[in-house]
């Protein structure tokens, strides 16, 4: 298999926290494994607090790992150490944030982002050239006419638009990976869809990978071709979207998918109202994280912590009972 | 918070765009949106016009006056006249001259004093609220050793040392004494924006921290900035004087300490030569009060949410109103609202964000109002609860709610406190913020029970587990504090301490939105059954009209302030009438059934400033005509209430409009 675009090994991060004579640690992320292909665009969801944003700033490089490595284009980036070779990949793996209204510097136009990455990365170009870079990606992200939304300040521009600014930036790098962590959930539904089809559309005419990253299975679906399941700080099921949402393998995927709200299936019965919570992950005992929670626990679910372990084509769970017991979802 | 955020416009896209350069035009536009505001703003125009009126004092005092301030060559101790406006000292100067030269010095220490200090306050604040941790700390403390020491005998202290040492050591004290209540803000002001996502894409994008600090933390910084450097200058002002009145400093210097300290010294008040001693006071008093206009001025132009505005009744008055709707009370019915219109005030004139709306709510029903952010619907509950008012400027301009029998509209606050939490509660969005944070959960419980009803200690602990019980919390957790509480928990809580009384009405606003699709699903699902066993009703908002599908016995559709559409939910769901009603179904991804490509509803609702004359969803609506022209009234089509002209054949107008 050639390698992929982004492959992680074993990525763990951990945090310190409490205080100075009771330090505890924070397990956010560990011992993650999973790939993005070229032209992908791969989910990766769960609850807040399951360390998905967690890993999307260790892409992104805000955060270095614990433990782990994560290999671009078969090149680890704890290698990356001049200044020259760091920008490089930040101008390939360019991020996305979740709120829109804080994610822009609100003391200067909405194309100080888009002028900057292009300064930073692209410095062979000349004034005009940037300024005509610039109106380029407001346009490719559909925010016309771009010469006038590039004359705007933040606080004239809607949260929709607003977030597509901020997948102009990410643009403006030329990509090859864009993170995007979250970025329709704090907008209205109805422009939601808007961005999704943008993300596809990225996809199609420049190749750029998605990291998609989503509290909204739904959405995942619509939009990627491949899902990462996470909870607790781990990855607990990987596989093709569609076969996943069908046929979840893992007791919370299913939990997840129940929980769905959705308006054309009549209400189910069997839809017991779950009150658990994923739970903080501060210095944890092995076993499953998902057992206090998981309706199909047995006992080895309290000593061993399930790994990852394939169960079907190109399907993977980490669960001990998921291939014995839960093989179909509960109707 | 910046000065940009003046350029408050709000004109469509493309007006802005003139011949040249896009940028440039902006700027211009920025340029005259700002003159506008300060010339419209009476502290800027006075702040402003003393301290030009004080420069030019400062620039050119041989111009105004001509005398040698220190030529004793005037008879001592004249009254004022004609060539000595304000008399003559005791030694024979003109007053009027040692005030105009005096000047200078004052408005020199002012500006050196703010420059330097400013700079050490954003030195140290800045690096202590980004560096965090151990420099945080040890900047932290010297901020607040100098902030709490008695700095004024500290000065005397120091200035009695260097006695006559002159001028710059004068500025030197003050400047690094007076840093410490600009740091402290500029700190906090930093700590908070570090959490602001755009510094982290500054990194992401592969800016350098020293980058990040100068060209992305400090402009969003320039009005605290600017306070804080004003700040110092009145403090420089107020203190240099008083050192020299009392006599340290440079006696032989000119400015206004040292005209006051001679006169004291010659008793000028008690001599016939008040203005000697009162001029010099004034002139203290005006500069101080010059700088601290402007920085009030500055302030409230950066931040137009302080600007405090009142709808204009004149301008009210021109909105259109509807016909005065009575309604006869019915007793199946608990909240009956008719023809309800809310107006915000703003700059550009009133905004009505919510237009003439009808709605009738049985006893326990559970009704959903959805719709877009920014179409009205909080404004609509904000009316009906009485919440509306300071921040949040909105007032009912016309219109009815009935609630049990009272007219919610024209109740009293103290009525009001009768009725409220007792039968009708609220629960917000964030329970973050609407909880307090350093109280526990039993004592915010206690607090709203005492407030409404006469329990002892021991009925009002029991009612508090009761209700925790009933939202599944163990009441373990009377004694958490807000933050100990997982989101989910938190709203639950809220929904708990509504329901303290057993309302009759339980009004919600979005109170799922922060929450994960399983937490939100199953405080959904808690609510129901609660609303089912207690028999109580719900007004439920949100903007995810998937959410509301199985469990709202009827949906309110609004757009642009209006109702789009109201019906059965599930009729709504299956039949959907109005085309937005159409749209936002359409937006939803499923996760059952084909995979189908969807299009949401492109564009934006319109700006409520100056709704469109036609229909307000013609601009976005796939099947919009020239008939979409005119604004359609509310038609009744199966019992279900559409605007939408579409419709226009099936039925007549229910509500001439």
């Amino acid at each position: 298999m050639s390698e992929p675009l982004l492959r992680t090994e074993g990525l763990t991060r951990h945090f310190k926290v409490g205080k100075l004579l009771r330090q505890q640690v924070l397990h956010a992320v560990d011992d993650a494994n999973f790939e993005i292909g070229r032209g992908e665009i791969v989910a990766l969801v769960g609850e807040s607090g399951s360390g998905k944003s967690t890993i999307a700033r260790l892409l992104a490089r805000v955060y270095k790992p614990t433990r782990g490595e994560i290999y671009f284009e078969g090149r680890p980036l704890s290698s990356l150490r001049s200044r020259q070779d760091r920008l490089a990949y930040c101008s390939d793996v360019p991020m996305v944030f979740q709120d829109p209204y804080s994610s822009i510097n609100p003391a200067y136009r909405v194309t100080y982002g888009i002028r900057r990455a292009l300064r930073l990365h692209r410095g062979d170009l000349g004034r005009t050239r940037r300024r005509q870079e610039t109106e380029r990606v407001l346009a490719d992200v559909g925010l016309v006419p771009s010469a006038a939304i590039a004359a705007k300040f933040p606080n004239e521009l809607s949260g929709g638009q607003r977030q597509r600014v901020g997948f102009a930036q990410a643009l403006a790098f030329s990509p090859k990976l864009i993170i995007a962590d979250e970025p329709v959930s704090m907008l209205d539904v109805s422009i939601r869809i808007g961005l999704l089809n943008l993300m596809s559309e990225l996809r199609e005419r420049e190749g750029v990978s998605f990291l998609y990253i989503t509290h909204d299975v739904a959405s995942a679906r619509y939009i990627a071709d491949r899902v990462l399941v996470m909870y607790a700080g781990h990855l607990v099921e990987e596989g093709p979207v569609e076969d996943v949402i069908q046929r979840p393998k893992h007791p919370y995927t299913q939990l997840l998918l129940s929980a769905v709200p959705d308006p054309r299936a009549p209400l189910g019965l069997s839809d017991a109202a779950d009150v658990g919570e994923p739970p903080k992950v501060v210095d944890p005992q092995p076993g499953c994280r998902f057992r206090p929670r998981c309706p199909y626990a047995v006992d080895e679910c309290e000593t061993v912590t399930p790994l990852l372990r394939p169960l079907g084509p190109a399907r993977l769970a980490a669960c001990h009972v998921a291939e014995a017991d839960v093989g179909e979802p509960a109707a | 918070m910046t000065l940009p955020s003046v350029a408050d416009s709000v004109e469509p896209a493309g007006a802005t765009v003139g011949s040249g350069p896009p940028g440039e035009a902006t700027r211009r536009h920025a340029g005259r949106d700002v003159f506008r505001a300060v010339t419209r703003n009476r502290k800027a125009l006075v702040g402003l016009g003393l301290l030009v009126g004080f420069a030019v004092l400062a620039l050119i005092p041989g111009q105004i006056a001509p005398d040698d301030p220190r030529a004793k060559v005037y008879p001592r101790g004249l009254g004022p006249s004609l060539h000595h406006l304000f008399g003559t000292t005791a030694y024979g100067e003109d007053v009027f001259s040692q005030l105009v030269w005096g000047t200078r010095q004052s408005l020199l220490i002012a500006v050196l004093v703010g420059g330097l200090a400013t700079v050490i306050a954003v030195l140290v604040g800045v690096s202590a609220g980004y560096l965090g941790g151990t420099s945080d700390g040890v900047l932290s403390l010297i901020t607040d050793v100098i902030l709490v020491i008695p700095i004024f005998p500290l000065i005397i202290v120091i200035a009695a040392y260097k006695k006559n040492s002159g001028f710059f050591t004068l500025v030197i004290v003050l400047g690094v004494l007076g840093w410490s209540y600009g740091a402290r803000q500029l700190r906090s002001q930093t700590l908070s924006l570090r959490r602001r996502d755009f510094l982290e894409a500054a990194l992401v994008r592969g800016e350098r921290k020293s980058y990040v600090i100068v060209k992305e933390i400090l402009p969003t910084m320039t009005s605290l900035i600017v306070a804080s450097f004003l700040g110092a200058a009145v403090y420089a002002v107020l203190f240099a004087a008083g050192l020299q009145f009392i006599g340290l400093g440079d006696p032989n210097s000119q400015s206004w300490g040292t005209m006051l300290y001679w006169a004291q010294n010659n008793e000028a008040l008690g001599a016939g030569m008040p203005y000697w001693a009162i001029m010099p006071g004034v002139c203290v008093a005006l500069l101080g009060a010059a700088f601290a206009l402007v920085n009030y001025a500055f302030d409230e132009i950066s931040n137009p949410a302080l600007r405090l505005r009142r709808l204009e009744h004149k301008g009210a008055q021109e909105l259109p109103s509807a016909p005065p709707a009575e309604v006869a009370a019915d007793p199946e019915k608990i909240l009956q609202v008719r023809g309800l219109t809310v107006a915000y005030a703003s700059d550009a004139g009133p905004v009505v964000a919510v237009d003439n709306v009808d709605l009738d709510l049985k006893r326990g029903e559970f009704l959903g109002i959805v719709g877009e952010s920014g179409c009205g619907k909080s404004t609509l509950l904000y009316a009906i609860a009485r919440l509306l008012g300071a921040p949040l400027a909105g007032e009912i301009t016309s219109g009815q709610v009935l609630f049990k029998g009272h007219d919610m509209v024209s109740l009293t606050e103290k009525q009001l406190r009768h009725i409220r939490w007792r039968e009708y509660s609220v629960v917000m969005q964030s329970a973050m913020n609407a909880l307090n944070p350093v109280l526990t959960v039993e004592a915010q419980m206690r607090d709203a029970l005492e407030a409404h009803s006469e329990m002892t200690k021991r009925e009002m602990r029991d009612r508090s587990k009761e209700v925790l019980r009933l939202v599944s919390i163990d009441p373990v957790h009377l004694l958490s504090y807000p933050h100990q509480l997982s989101g989910g928990m938190r709203q639950r809580a809220m929904i708990a301490m509504a329901l303290l009384f057993t309302p009759d009405l339980i009004i919600m606003d979005e109170p799922t939105s922060a929450l994960d699709v399983v937490a939100q699903r199953s405080l959904m699902m808690q609510i129901k059954e609660l609303q089912e066993r207690l028999g109580f009703a719900v007004i439920f908002v949100t903007h995810d009209m998937s959410l509301v599908s199985h469990f709202s016995d009827r949906l309110l559709v609004m757009y642009a302030a209006q109702v789009a559409e109201y019906g059965k939910t599930r009729q709504l769901f299956d039949h959907p009438l109005h085309p937005y009603t159409q749209g936002l179904l359409e937006a939803f991804p499923s996760i059952r059934g084909e995979k189908v490509p969807l299009t949401g509803i492109p564009g934006q609702p319109p700006d409520l400033l100056r709704p469109p004359a036609g229909c307000r969803f013609a601009a976005r609506c796939p099947h919009a005509h020239e008939r979409c022209s005119a604004a359609p009234p509310l038609y009744e089509v199966d019992g279900e209430l559409v605007r939408c002209v579409l419709y226009e054949h099936q039925r007549e107008a229910v509500a001439a409009q």
